[in-house]
């Protein structure tokens, strides 16, 4: 077990190691997350913008985009020099690559919620104060179901004509029930007054745990160098 | 194991075998009498189904005779979740065989999917038109019915971007698989979540129900149908992409030079 955790880690800190080296991925995400706000801020103009409670669909639109990239940055980077062939001949199971890539994108996507939703809460009014773990555990739970289905599917479009694009017309819509999930119950928690409960968690937990379950059982069926 | 168990596995398994061979060897010798059989029954189910929404059942007192569009609507949206289901058991299927076979039934029950889904949205919304006074509305049975459109194009779409035929088929099954989790949300949202569209609607009369269950007969046949005819043009798509390489590959070992 402690082999395995180490080996997870070895995987996950390659990746962040190479981030903070390159410094390309999250320089970018965040920048484009910050853009999206300003630019849905802009547009849904100031009556949407002043009722606060816009943020919490504004920010899922930042993280979505954000994430995407994240998830096709960390796959590109195995796709140099013939790194994935190498990473494939190493005596490591390849759940635990699963699992390394599910931790290195996590830790990007939580970054990128970092920086964007302090900026979210500022442009939008968005008072966070009322309930600020509940919004943690929703936007967590429902961050770990997206980055499975994106680590899913990053490791199968990374080979295929479209890539970029690709991934994003995969992702999204697979995606879009966590999504809708998460928005709802956070404008049940800041708009209506309600508590988070165990019914509305369970139907989170539910879903990342049927992301997870498939998107790492299908992983080692996708990868190829 | 003991070796009764193993003379009765290996018994199964010839018998399973003997079984495919025989339905297969019926099929191919049969295969015009069942075209025909099909094309008959499909045609003379349509014609009862329409004339019994048109002339047969009554008309509705409260919507009138938009009404009869829930004929169309419900058998589509039955038809709809069972293609997704053969596809998803053709993504499970190719990802526990790697047979071809698999591939090529998720990929025609992936295009019937998405036809059948465009048809139970397009009559939905002009019954919707009707009923609510709007085309469209945000309710959790009509987004995830739009969701479950929107997956099924998108796996349209990611077929032909992926050259590779393992891996296309490899990425296919898997996305077949994930966007099968949509059909229970689709099932379940307006049973579980307060929903404009009904849970369910009771037709009051007999003749009402009639024309429902006469409707069910061409719908499911016409998607069956659809479902078998994308399965052989698939399976002869490959087998001329086969035969053009191997071509390719003749030619290319004859144009290379001989050495002297």
């Amino acid at each position: 077990m402690i082999s395995v955790l180490r080996k997870i880690a070895l995987l996950t800190a390659k990746d962040l190691r190479i981030e903070a080296r390159s410094r390309q991925t999250l320089g970018l995400v965040i920048v484009l997350g910050v853009l999206i706000i300003v630019v849905l801020g802009l547009g849904l103009g100031m009556q949407a913008s002043a009722a606060g409670y816009g943020a919490t669909a504004v920010l899922w639109v930042a993280y979505v985009f954000g994430g995407v990239l994240c998830f096709e940055k960390t796959m590109a980077v195995e796709r140099q020099d013939g790194a994935l062939a190498a990473l494939l001949a190493a005596p490591v199971d390849r759940g635990i690559i699963f699992a390394g890539k599910l931790l290195s994108n996590l830790v990007l996507v939580f970054a990128l919620a970092a920086v964007v939703t302090p900026a979210a809460i500022v442009l939008f009014d968005f008072d966070l104060s009322a309930a600020p773990g509940s919004f943690a555990i929703v936007t967590g739970l429902s961050m770990l179901g997206f980055a499975s289905v994106g680590t899913l599917f990053a490791a199968a479009t990374s080979s295929s004509r479209l890539q970029g694009g690709l991934l994003a017309m995969l992702v999204f819509p697979i995606c879009l029930p966590v999504v809708i999930a998460s928005t709802r119950m956070l404008l049940g928690i800041f708009r209506d007054g309600k508590a988070l409960g165990g019914d509305s968690l369970s139907v989170l937990v539910a879903f990342d745990v049927v992301y997870l379950v498939v998107s790492w059982l299908a992983f080692e069926r996708l990868l190829e160098p | 194991m003991r070796i009764e168990e193993i003379i009765t596995f290996l018994f199964a398994e010839r018998l399973i075998q003997a079984f495919q061979a025989a339905v297969v060897r019926a099929v191919v010798r049969w295969w015009r009498i069942i075209v025909i059989a099909y094309v008959v029954t499909f045609v003379a189910s349509t014609a009862a189904a329409l004339w019994m929404m048109f002339f047969y059942a009554p008309v509705e007192a409260t919507m009138g005779p938009i009404q009869k569009m829930f004929y169309v609507h419900l058998p589509f949206a039955i038809n709809a979740f069972l293609a997704c289901l053969a596809a998803f058991v053709g993504g499970v299927g190719f990802l526990w065989q790697r047979r071809m076979v698999w591939d090529d039934l998720s990929s025609a029950a992936a295009k019937v999917a998405a036809l059948t889904c465009t048809v139970v949205l397009i009559t939905g919304m002009i019954w919707g038109r009707y009923a609510w006074g709007k085309w469209w509305d945000w309710s959790p049975r009509l987004t995830f019915s739009l969701l479950l459109w929107l997956l099924y194009v998108v796996y349209l779409i990611l077929r032909p971007s992926i050259e590779s035929r393992q891996r296309r088929a490899a990425v296919c099954a898997v996305y077949a698989v994930a966007a099968f989790l949509d059909v229970p949300l689709v099932y379940l949202s307006s049973k579980l979540m307060p929903d404009i569209h009904p849970p369910s609607i009771a037709l009051p009369a007999l003749e009402m129900r009639l024309t429902l269950a006469a409707w069910f007969v061409p719908v499911t046949l016409l998607t069956a149908g659809l479902v078998v005819a994308f399965m052989r043009a698939s399976r002869r798509a490959r087998g001329r992409a086969d035969a053009a390489n191997a071509d390719a590959a003749w030619s290319l070992s004859e144009s290379e030079p001989t050495r002297p």
